[in-house]
């Protein structure tokens, strides 16, 4: 009856905010307490009355968490470097072991060593270890939870990341974000429920696929946001437009819209249409107020890492994700890294060169943002996840030099705040983090806690298309990482 | 895997001995019933029973609850062999072998000892510690090949129903409105009054074209009294070049067409445009669809194949392709799939997609069905390996469609590879001789003819007399092949096959291409009651003339689907929504006919008219259904909200390529322009930011090539113009038999303030100015009626104008002031719905 119900099917908690000056005549009428646009079979058919798609929905029960800020470290940062304490590989630095890999350099049997190149120490009271790499994260081990045993389907870029944002290595399914915004609707219709950032130097391989809504209508598709300039695209009136002959110009938009409209009530997507324009309109005003960060103060720039001169950007990138939430935006994804080779965590070649560059880059402002949410109350129910697409191998890529190539056999993600307990590890890898030995999980595995802690029973949160349900997490039954929830 | 093995053997050895050397206590020897309750049991509910004990699931099938569950196993086999104990393969699973279980960690090794040494002795469970295997898990009645499934509505033969009477025989235009008429009376309700002459017009030439009337055909229509006026009209459009653009578009949203593979390099497919090209000729040719299905699935076999039957065989290339897959074996059978879903649920309405791993669970589609289906391609090559030149020699070829084109195409590559030995050996000695020339010798060496001669001068001074004949007869050779060698005979991209012999299909446990069960041969599905496929090997090419055998059965009038199909889409695209919603799954879990008979009916027709396409449009606009108002009516919309019973006529939205067409037709500058490589609008650099490398694979577009029509827009899987997206583009990883409408702020903005719309704003108004010199009020209506189709009203040219000079008073420009208003003009409602 729960699964039956969900989804549109169910009672609507919230009304759509009513702003100030909106048309709260057009959208009455556009609320209505059933069905929903979850069969693409009759969304086309100009007949279903148009319902909000993000309106706020009720999830299956009770959520610790109402929204995500996933720090996606593309390119796949090394485990074995930053949180998975190897102390066995001390002094075994370029010993030929045997070690099975694989990666983009194929199947390999053995290896040369290379030794963890950062040194590691405990911290908080739950004695994490955490690598010099990370010396502002190290001090907020206590409210982290490390799953040190992730494993994924693929260690290519490509397909990895598609299953680490889409749950499948082909190309085509909705990611994460879409079946979030699907799933929850969003609490701010003034700004989009599902935002992405990218790293300056690029996008990750794959581009848009990795937000990409599949199969899902554009409704849950992601809004790219810029740190700097107009935030979001066609955000901006065109050059030399002011608002005043903007205002000028949708009103008589509106009039024409309006009598034509008369003859046609009964037609709701036109309705839905003429109040799209008010809703564009004030989304030209909330997106900028959302993204301006001179109204946070001094010290609050510089816990984020703000005026570094590596952090300043993913620091930004941080500050706009808690404003975003504040402001009930459901999903946040932010990418360190992008383009291709040392421009992300892809660290092929030098190794200490990728990683202290791209850790630099990210520390400070992950720290003050887990930080700066605590202090806030927050953290209890924004989610928060760190981690790549994989991890990298304990042994060298080529015959000379530090580079690891890509490991999915075994790696660590973490996770903290929206309900997951803080200063707990689960899973360990062998010796040489070669691969999860103990409490294996799965990506899978990763968003069934996600969406758990969102308030879905993750085997029930579905999707009709392509003549079956489809779920995040696939056809067979996977559960939530218990271990790390409170 | 050695290893594996023999740590294995080593620890049985181990724990055979550790087991003998224990006391004999009851709970020590592993065939006792306390050994089993004491040690195993626990293990079991533990580690197994989450996903295959009495409350579970039951995970692959299998059930560990009692002794017939371990002996009947799950999908993979049997949990334990009773004839080889040892290799048992739930000691495989628990060892970490082929299988890994539990997964989320090895069990200790005192566990396995015990599970181990429990096998070796059988297995045995007491009874009284047995479960029941849980309930639920048996077949669903509806998932069994039966006569009962063979009889569901979609499975029976196409039937020829009589034509019902009506009670008002007036409001009857042709046979299709009895089958609605009789619905509407039996619900006491009556259809609304039809179209007035403008919308319907308007209606027809998107219908068919995707593009407004103009004025001038809006007007000559209304002013044609006579009673086949409409009818014209519908000729008219059906013969225009614009048609087939149209109606093509739906089917590339049905194959999922797109010029790019995904992934990380996302590289284009070599002219994939030809076939995109084929598909818009086969509509406009009003091609049988019969023979569109033929050239598609099989036009390589064909025994006198044609460029287009070549270039239609473009239709396996047209999938996503992951050029650096995990798994190599498994990515070809992902391939595979997605060519097997795509034409079971395009060609048949049917979704096999979940007989990949198991029985169909809602239809009757057994597992075995899927891999005998999946046979049937199991000899073409994969799209490619890895490398471009690897996609070059699977899916690229000539278009070469007889004995003398092919040997055309042999004689010009031999002649090409020659080609490139005499100008690597005339480019050696031209090296040399820049540095043994001097420099008035340098001058004249740019002339070609002089060149030879200038060699001839240094033999044995610098270049051997070998070497200078060598030069002589390679710059002779040379411009005689050019001279003389055969034109190029075009490339596609196409399908080939391993050669007459396919591979080899088994039946994948749970869909796993690592693990092979029973071999299969091509079968059609069973509860189809289908012949035997009869396959011969074609005798000119080197294929199996396997898909030859699927096309003719699915192309053949007994076939129960294809043509319910068809026409089903045909409705679908005329109408807003099908007589089946779900145009692609007319299973059990698909939408129900609302009209049977007349979908039956229209099926009949359509294949006695010999599948043509264009006679099926005309019969459904010359239907007084179709000529309905959209008007609504109280008391049939309390009734029947939804409009199944078609007491009106559904209004809808311009899709994504209608709206940009609309645009560019608007303001005067469609360039009608048809065929060949995509085209590439500008993409705003906040979009080319998503990739990772910027701007790659995006090309350049003269402006008069960014106005062609949108269905020739590159279509980059990982880059989708954002105009296109926000519209509701068809997704096209996967086949899309209905396309989204949705409305959301992010249309306004992308319709108010993008750059792509203020530019065409701006031409709309030098368009205006032009028409229309320099009267607002002739603007604005000149403006109006291109927008809308329809004579503006004076109220409405007031408002207009009102507009301009309101913006002019604040100081805006003049011609800034009317690209404003034509901005808005972009944004009208009645611009992007039809009635």
């Amino acid at each position: 009856m729960t699964e039956s119900n969900f989804c549109g099917r169910t009672r609507r908690e919230f009304l759509w905010q009513t702003g100030a000056g909106f048309t709260g005549t057009a959208l009455a009428g556009l609320l209505s307490d059933d069905g929903f646009l979850d069969r693409q079979t009759v969304a086309a058919d100009g007949q279903t009355a148009w319902k909000n798609p993000l309106a706020p929905k009720k999830p299956h029960f009770e959520p610790q968490a109402t929204s995500v800020i996933f720090l996606y470290m593309y390119g796949g940062p090394s485990h074995i470097d930053t949180f998975d304490y190897k102390p066995k590989m001390k002094g075994m630095d370029n010993k030929t072991i045997e070690v099975k890999t694989f990666g983009r350099g194929g199947h390999r049997n053995q290896g040369r060593i290379v030794e963890p190149r950062w040194n590691f120490k405990q911290y908080g009271e739950c004695g994490q270890w955490v690598s010099d790499l990370f010396p502002h994260k190290a001090e907020m081990v206590d409210d982290i939870a490390f799953i040190h045993s992730m494993t994924a389907d693929s260690p290519i870029h490509g397909s990895a990341m598609l299953m680490m944002n889409s749950g499948k290595i082909l190309s085509g399914s909705p990611c994460l974000g879409s079946w979030t915004t699907y799933g929850l609707g969003s609490e701010n219709q003034n700004l989009p429920g599902f935002v992405v950032m990218l790293d300056p130097r690029g996008g990750p391989i794959s581009g848009a696929k990795n937000w990409s809504c599949g199969y899902m209508p554009a409704s849950y598709q992601a809004t790219i946001m810029r740190s700097k300039g107009t935030p979001i695209l066609n955000l901006a009136p065109p050059e030399g437009m002011s608002r005043e002959t903007q205002v000028k110009l949708l009103a008589t938009l509106d009039q024409y819209n309006r009598e034509h409209q008369a003859t046609r009530q009964d037609n709701s997507d036109l309705a839905a249409r003429i109040a799209n324009y008010e809703l564009a309109f004030r989304m030209q005003t909330a997106a900028p107020e959302a993204t301006d960060i001179s109204q946070e103060t001094a010290a609050t720039q510089e816990m984020y890492g703000l005026n570094g001169e590596k952090s300043g950007t993913f620091g930004r990138q941080c500050l706009l994700a808690r404003r975003l939430v504040e402001r009930g935006v459901r999903f946040v994804q932010i990418y360190s890294g992008g383009n291709h080779n040392d421009a992300n965590w892809d660290a092929h070649g030098d190794l200490e060169h990728n990683h202290n560059l791209h850790a630099a880059e990210t520390d400070k402002p992950i720290a003050g943002l887990l930080k700066d949410l605590k202090q806030r109350g927050m953290l209890k129910n924004t989610l928060i996840v760190w981690g790549g697409e994989f991890g990298r191998q304990p042994t060298a890529e080529y015959a000379k030099g530090t580079g690891r190539d890509h490991n999915s056999y075994g790696f660590t993600m973490w996770m903290a705040g929206g309900g997951i307990k803080g200063g707990t590890s689960v899973g360990t890898t062998d010796e040489l983090g070669s691969k999860a030995v103990e409490d294996r999980f799965h990506v899978r595995n990763l968003h069934a806690t996600i969406l758990n802690q969102l308030g879905f029973d993750p085997n029930k949160l579905t999707y009709f298309y392509d003549g079956l349900d489809q779920r995040l997490v696939g056809v067979e039954h996977v559960n939530p990482i218990r271990q790390i929830i409170a | 895997m050695i290893m594996m093995t023999r740590l294995s053997t080593s620890l049985m050895t181990l724990l055979v001995l550790s087991a003998s050397s224990l006391s004999a206590a009851d709970a020590d020897s592993a065939e006792s019933p306390a050994f089993y309750k004491e040690k195993v049991l626990p293990i079991l509910e533990a580690k197994c029973f989450e996903c295959h004990g009495p409350k579970s699931e039951l995970k692959g099938g299998l059930f560990l609850g009692n002794r017939e569950g371990f002996l009947e196993g799950g999908e993979s086999g049997p949990s334990v062999d009773p004839d080889a104990l040892e290799d048992s393969l739930l000691l495989d699973a628990i060892n970490y072998g082929s299988y890994e279980m539990p997964p989320e960690s090895k069990l200790p090794d005192e566990e396995i000892e015990i599970l181990t040494a429990w096998v070796k002795a059988g297995a045995p469970i007491p009874k009284d510690a047995e479960f029941e295997r849980p309930e639920g898990h048996h077949a669903n009645p509806a998932t069994l090949v039966t006569p009962e499934t063979k009889n569901y509505w979609a499975f029976r033969p196409v039937a020829n129903p009589p034509v019902p009477q009506v009670k008002n025989s007036d409001l009857v235009s042709n046979s299709i409105d009895n089958f609605i008429l009789q619905k509407l009376e039996a619900a006491n309700l009556s259809p609304v009054s039809p179209a007035e002459k403008q919308k319907l017009i308007r209606r027809a030439y998107y219908d068919l074209t995707g593009l407004p009337p103009t004025i001038d055909d809006i007007e000559a229509f209304v002013n044609d009294k006579s009673d086949r006026a409409f009818e014209k009209v519908i000729d008219k459009l059906l013969n225009s070049p614009q048609y087939g653009e149209r109606w093509g578009r739906h089917w590339l949203d049905l194959v999922r067409y797109a010029d790019t593979n995904s992934y990380e390099r996302d590289d284009t497919k070599p002219f994939i445009w030809r076939y995109r090209d084929y598909v818009i000729k086969s509509f406009n040719e009003d091609k049988p669809y019969n023979q569109f299905i033929k050239e598609q699935l099989a036009g390589d076999e064909f025994e006198q194949p044609t460029p287009d039957s070549i270039v239609a065989t473009g239709y396996y290339r047209l999938g996503i392709w992951d050029d650096e897959p995990v798994d190599q074996k498994q990515a070809l059978y992902d391939d595979l799939d997605d060519i097997l879903l795509t034409t079971s649920q395009v060609f048949l309405g049917l979704t096999m997609n979940c007989a990949r791993c198991h029985d169909h669970k809602i239809d009757p589609l057994p597992q075995k069905d899927y891999y005998s289906f999946l046979a049937f391609f199991n000899g073409v090559k994969r799209y490619g390996v890895r490398s471009h030149e690897s996609v070059m020699d699977a899916s690229i070829g000539p278009i070469a469609v007889n004995a003398e084109d092919q040997k055309r195409n042999e004689t010009r590559n031999a002649l090409d590879r020659e080609l490139a030995e005499h100008d690597r050996k005339i480019n050696h000695v031209d090296r040399r001789l820049q540095e043994l020339m001097t420099p008035p010798e340098k001058e004249d060496f740019q002339a070609v003819g002089v060149r030879v001669d200038i060699a001839k001068k240094y033999a044995g001074k610098g270049l051997s007399q070998k070497l200078v004949s060598e030069y002589a007869e390679a710059v002779r050779r040379r411009q005689e092949i050019l001279d003389t060698r055969p034109p190029e005979v075009a490339q596609a991209l196409m399908v080939k096959e391993v050669g007459k012999t396919p591979r080899e299909t088994f039946i994948l446990v749970r869909g796993n291409a690592n693990v092979e069960g029973a071999k299969v041969e091509p079968a059609f599905p069973s509860v189809l009651s289908p012949p035997e496929p009869v396959i011969r090997a074609p005798s000119r090419t080197e294929s199996s003339g396997r898909r030859t055998a699927l096309a003719n059965w699915i192309a053949s009038e007994k076939n129960q689907l294809t043509a319910r199909v068809m026409v089903n889409r045909i409705w679908q695209h005329h109408f807003g929504r099908g007589i089946v919603g779900s145009s692609n799954n007319f299973g059990n879990i698909g939408d129900k006919p609302t009209h049977p008979e007349l979908l039956d009916w229209l099926a009949t027709q359509f294949m006695q008219g010999g599948w043509k396409l264009k006679a099926m449009h005309k019969l459904i606009m010359l239907s007084s259904t179709y000529q309905l108002s959209s008007q609504s009516s109280e008391r049939e919309l309390a009734a029947d909200p939804a409009n199944n019973l078609h007491w009106r006529f559904n209004m809808r939205r311009l899709s994504s390529e209608e709206l940009r067409d609309s645009v560019h037709a608007a303001n005067g500058s469609l360039n009608l322009k048809m065929g060949g490589p995509g085209t590439y609008p500008i993409i705003p650099q906040e979009v080319l930011a998503g990739q990772s490398r910027p701007g790659a694979g995006w090309g350049n577009s003269s402006e008069e090539e960014r106005a062609r029509r949108a269905v020739y827009i590159f279509i980059k899987r990982s880059l989708v113009e954002p105009l296109m997206a926000d519209f509701d583009f068809a997704d096209v990883d996967s086949t899309c038999p209905v396309r989204f409408v949705t409305t959301q702020p992010t249309q306004a903005l992308s319709l108010l303030n993008s750059e792509y719309m203020n530019r065409q704003a701006a031409v709309f108004a030098g368009f205006l100015k032009n028409e229309a010199v320099a009267d607002p009020a002739k603007q604005v209506e000149l403006g109006l009626t291109r927008i809308t189709q329809r004579r503006p009203t004076k109220a409405e040219i007031d408002r207009g104008v009102g507009l301009i000079e309101s913006l002019k008073q604040d100081g805006v420009p003049d011609d800034v002031a009317l690209k404003y208003y034509c901005l808005a003009l972009f944004n009208l409602n009645e611009f992007l719905y039809l009635d």
